[in-house]
């Protein structure tokens, strides 16, 4: 009964995981470089919908949608002004000025913060379900709901659309994509777009939990990190998989770790997702569901 | 392997060699050999010029020079792209500490001197760069650098729990103490009759043990150590055809550039006194990392400068922040922004406007400007 | 050849160099001859143009760090504090100037004393140093100096520092009040579990949750918990495995909304009684306001910002239109101490110099508070068992008030506390 519980208590977490992780992902494989942006869209995106829900008093979901709308701007914003004169430079250099922009839009998020942390009023959110003795608030219900949603909608996009298409094909050959005429810039834009928007859609859940959005809240989002390496950098599956069980992992381990293993210290549970990481990747190298690189001379 | 015949230098042909010993000499050129002498002696000078507060950021700047030297090493020459360096920067920060430092209620300490403590730190660091050395040969690129990451955020973890060594979260530790052939430089003093202030001391200090490293460092990189290295960063499956023992080489990149970060860190915190464990973070990785992509990847010289950068950059965008008009000076209230909030910015800012607008880094900027006078006055 | 002379060349000129330009430095080295922070010219804008200008420093935590949302109201209420004594005419025939040396050291012992190194030779005294081992990190210079300092914490460790000018209860004393006034009035009657962040803060508490609770006959569990809302699932768990009837709490604001929240959508009904620096009034509008206002009271070391004395009414009207947070109540109220030190060191053989505040801020023997803290809150002349505050106030949540919490049981020194021997901190941080 507990355990269950605190797969529950898991999923619902890993959930937000998921989501960063996909944004990660997206940009992943359209641009080979890891954004390091992505805490700051999540914060950025959650106060989005704070700013329409509080201030213009708009509903919750309205209020969410505008925000992706708004976060995936963002990132489109940032993709343009900071990334897109870079194309070609080494990967890392792109990562180093994408902590530049994790910086600079904190802190002017940090500004907007000021001393309250941010929370918003899920509706019926103090709701509390219970099936079997499992209890889940509706607050972690609807995010579970939204990620399902979210990941479908996606599989279809990439699945159906030209610009899914066309993001596929760049994702296996940059150049080849752009000699059958391709427009790269519209993958690049659409990849930070997406990642933006999704990242609006985690913050949004995180500033609608018990404590809302403060300026410590940014730290959330580098736990997608192991989520990706071990789903695999390249696969959205595999962003989805991970998230959620390194969400289940840390849960698992913060209920029984101090009992069962009380040896690894107190509060293992938060570098547990990364252990785990480590022992995924001394067996699969790509991650679980990651491309495995073809090495040529 | 044939064996190398010393060639005389061609008299009047400073420029021409005649052996490849001679190409891959320290100091090849008469030019670099007269400007790394005014660079050493003016060096020597600083420490009469500056005030206290900027000579001990320039210390530091020097000390963490050797930590981006060794993560050169291992990134920039042997392409092993590795977010861990904080992890060995605080392996050997608490050796040294544990090992140099003064028992107290909380932590131990064994106060040895320091031709063991630092040593030390550095050998350690270099057996934790061992372990890591095997996950490398498997991966690559990335996921290497999240791995890597990863070891950060195991590392902060036993950092955090062993509070004997650590002193914990929010607590930390004294760094070891500071003494040179009986010489204490954390005291102000009278040194071979001339009277010099902590920091000058410290400074002193620093840019000697600056200038070891860096030199060690340059002969590592012109071996054929360091030869594999790049061998290995260019093309790894190339390399291993033609004979290079890929596992042996990531392995001793990462435990070289692990010796240089572990001395880096037990000197950086005996100079800075207090450090606790969330020092060692993903932040600090980050920083190394821009520090050489700042400065230059695969040079020296570079690291140098870009440690230097880094070490100043907080001073910089502070000063700048300051004379911002429009800007509250006060802590909060008013204003878009406070100065605070616009240093802080400015930091992120600086470090984006200058990868963009120089991604060879410093060392790029210094080429230029050399090949400008190389050719002057017929430059273009 | 041509080479050693060139060497011995360069080495002379070095030299030469080297014994001008030690002359050109000059004595800024020095610690305190420099005037250090007091001199007899008038502030920058003065308020009164007659007056000499004492400098104050603050390191704070203004942007990046974990404590920035309540540093910043503390700095702001400080400014504020040093403006209003300007105002009033200022002290010993000087005014006081704060603005020009704020510092911000992102909550990093490492940043904390690079900012101290860059202002120590222009501030007389600090009038916040916030963190505790960041304030560790620059005390041996500050001895070195003779720079006093306010801190921005309540460690029990500062009772013990002659040149660190503490006010109120620490969370050590805190505790131990908060756990004697749940079994006196909650009617905890069996097990305790102290839940907090490691280290100095966290660990202070459960010392005095541990001591309170042997003093009550209660069974003690301490568990620490890390940072961050989206890690208290083990907390959590662990609580109610324990099932005790009070929990105390030692963490930020959203971790023990969190934790609360958890324990309420699982059937817990005990009591929860957090330090200080648990509560932000946002958290009125979560989704864990019910089971806050059910379950939580905070132990503080003064009221609230909305309590009713001179000060606390001298503060609200010098800060204006401001958002109520108890950043500025605390801001505020460790002020005091300074300015009474300050006060007496101008009585004192020479007037104000950095040596008369060392020896002054360690013979108060008591501090006008303004009816923020009894007055015998801040001396400072004799022991720390003698002279440590012990009374905390106990606040519960309110919703109409400004900053969510009023009081429940007015200045108190429980039991257990006042039988404490207070001869080596709760927590020991060196």
């Amino acid at each position: 009964m507990e355990l269950l519980q605190s797969i529950v208590n898991g999923l619902g977490q890993g959930s937000v995981y998921a989501l960063l992780a996909l944004g990660y992902v997206m940009i992943y494989k359209a641009t080979k470089v890891i954004s390091f942006a992505q805490p700051a869209l999540m914060v950025v995106g959650g106060l989005f919908t704070y700013h329409f829900t509080r201030e213009f008093g708009l509903p919750f979901w309205i209020g969410m949608a505008l925000a992706v709308l708004c976060g995936a701007a963002v990132g489109m914003i940032v993709e343009r002004l900071a990334l897109r004169p870079m194309i070609g430079k080494p990967v890392f250099t792109l990562a180093i000025i994408t902590i530049g922009i994790d910086i600079v839009l904190r802190i002017l998020a940090n500004r907007y913060i000021g001393v309250q942390s941010k929370i918003v009023t899920y509706p019926d959110g103090t709701r509390i379900h219970e099936v079997g003795g499992i209890t889940i608030s509706s607050q972690r219900l609807g995010l579970i709901a939204v990620t399902v949603v979210t990941v479908v909608a996606l599989a279809l996009f990439f699945r159906y659309t030209r610009y899914g298409l066309a993001m596929r094909a760049t994702a296996i050959d940059q150049e080849t994509a752009m000699a059958q005429g391709i427009r790269i810039g519209i993958v690049f834009a659409l990849a930070w777009a997406i990642a933006g928007g999704l990242a609006a859609i985690a913050g949004t859940f995180v500033a609608a939990g018990t404590a809302g959005m403060d300026q410590n809240t940014w730290i959330i989002a580098l736990k997608a990190l192991p989520a990706i390496i071990i789903g695999g950098l390249d696969s959205i599956p595999g962003a989805v998989v991970g998230g959620l069980m390194v969400g289940v992992v840390e849960a698992v381990t913060a209920t029984y770790q101090p009992d069962v293993a009380g040896w690894l210290g107190n509060n293992f549970s938060l570098v547990a997702p990364y252990a785990l990481m480590l022992v995924v990747l001394l067996v699969r190298p790509y991650g679980l569901f990651g491309t495995k690189e073809v090495e040529r001379v | 392997m044939t064996t190398i015949v010393r060639s005389p230098r061609l008299r009047g042909r400073a420029l021409a060699t005649t052996s490849y010993a001679q190409d891959m000499g320290l100091l090849n050129t008469p030019a670099k050999r007269r400007s790394t002498l005014v660079m050493v002696v003016l060096g020597f000078l600083v420490p009469f010029l500056l005030t206290d507060d900027l000579l001990q950021i320039a210390t530091l700047g020097m000390i963490s020079a050797v930590g981006a030297i060794g993560l050169n090493l291992v990134t920039g020459y042997a392409g092993q792209v590795s977010l861990g360096h904080a992890f060995f920067i605080g392996v050997g920060a608490y050796t040294g500490a544990v090992l140099g430092g003064s028992e107290t209620s909380l932590v131990v300490g064994y106060d040895l001197p320091m031709w063991i403590w630092l040593p030390g730190a550095g050998i350690v660091a270099a057996l934790a760069g061992l372990l890591v050395g095997p996950l490398a040969v498997r991966l690559r690129g990335l996921y290497l650098a999240i791995v890597t990451l990863g070891l950060v955020f195991l590392g902060d973890h036993v950092f955090r729990e062993a509070r004997s060594l650590t002193g914990g979260p929010g607590v930390g530790r004294r760094g070891p103490d500071l003494n040179v052939f009986g010489i204490d430089l954390r005291e102000s003093g009278s040194v071979l009759g001339l009277e010099l202030a902590r920091e000058q001391r410290q400074f002193l200090f620093a840019l000697l043990f600056l200038i070891v490293f860096a030199v060690l460092a340059r002969n590592i990189a012109r071996s054929g150590v360091g030869r594999a290295f790049s061998a290995v960063r260019d093309r790894d499956v190339a390399a291993a055809i033609i004979g290079v023992d890929l596992t042996k080489y990531k392995v001793m990149a990462f435990a070289m550039s692990s010796f240089f970060a572990g001395v880096t860190g037990a000197l950086y915190y005996a100079v800075l006194g207090v450090f606790d464990p969330s020092a060692f973070g993903l932040l600090m990785s980050i920083q190394y990392l821009a520090m050489i992509l700042i400065g230059g990847v695969a040079t020296i010289s570079g690291s140098i400068m870009g440690a230097m950068f880094i070490a100043f950059l907080g001073r910089l965008s502070g000063e700048i922040a300051h004379v911002v008009p429009g800007i509250t000076t006060g802590s909060g209230g008013g204003g878009v922004l406070t100065v605070f909030q616009l240093e802080a910015i400015l930091y992120g800012l600086l470090i984006i406007v200058f990868l963009i607008f120089e991604p060879r880094g410093l060392f790029g900027i210094w080429l230029r400007i050399r090949n400008y006078w190389k050719g002057w006055p017929f430059s273009y | 050849m041509t080479k050693k002379r060139n060497l011995l060349r360069v080495g002379a000129c070095a030299m030469t160099a080297a014994l001008v330009l030690t002359a050109c430095r000059g004595g800024d080295s020095g610690s305190s001859e420099a005037g250090g922070g007091i001199t007899d010219e008038p502030c920058p804008d003065a308020v009164n143009p007659d007056n000499g200008c004492i400098y104050l420093g603050a390191i704070s935590d203004l942007t990046k760090g974990p404590f920035a949302p309540l540093a910043v109201p503390i700095t702001d209420a400080q400014e504020a504090f040093w403006a209003q004594v300007n105002e009033d005419g200022g002290v010993g025939g000087y005014d006081i100037n704060l603005t020009d040396h704020i510092a911000d050291s992102e909550y990093n012992p490492e940043l904390h004393n690079r900012k101290y190194q860059e202002m120590r030779d222009d501030v007389a005294a600090l009038a916040q140093t916030l963190g505790s081992s960041q304030t560790l990190a620059i005390l041996e210079d500050m001895k070195a100096d003779d720079v006093i300092g306010v801190p921005a914490s309540w460690n029990s460790a500062w009772e013990f520092e002659d040149q660190i000018l503490e006010s109120g209860a620490s969370y050590c004393f805190e505790a131990m009040n908060g756990v004697d006034w749940a079994v006196a009035e909650r009617g905890v009657a069996n097990k305790v579990v102290a839940v907090g962040y490691a280290g100095d803060y966290g660990g202070d508490a459960a010392a005095g949750v541990e001591v309170a609770a042997e003093a009550n006959g209660l069974e003690y569990v301490a568990l620490e918990t890390p940072a961050g809302q989206e890690n208290q699932t083990g907390a959590i768990s662990q609580i109610l495995g324990e099932q005790p009837d009070l929990v105390y709490i030692s963490t930020g604001p959203a971790e023990m909304a969190t934790i609360v929240g958890g324990l309420a959508q699982n059937g817990f009904t005990g009591t929860v009684v957090g330090s200080s620096p648990t509560w932000n009034p946002a958290l009125l509008q979560s989704a864990a306001a019910p089971a806050l206002e059910a379950l939580y009271f905070q132990a503080g070391p003064w009221g609230p910002f909305g309590t009713d004395t001179p000060g606390h009414q001298k503060m609200r009207d010098a800060l204006g239109d401001v958002t109520p947070n108890d950043g500025y109540t605390a801001g505020w109220a460790w002020s005091y101490a300074l300015l009474a030190t300050l006060e007496a060191a101008a009585d004192l053989d020479g007037g104000i110099t950095r040596e008369n505040l060392v020896k002054a801020a360690g013979e108060l023997e008591s501090v006008d508070y303004e009816g923020m803290l009894p007055e015998d809150a801040g001396a400072t002349d004799g022991d720390p068992n003698e002279t440590a505050f012990r009374q905390s106030v106990i606040s519960r949540v309110d919703p109409s008030a400004p900053t969510g919490v009023t009081i429940e049981q007015d200045f108190t020194a429980g039991p257990t506390v006042s039988d404490f021997d207070f001869t080596e901190p709760c927590f020991s941080l060196q």
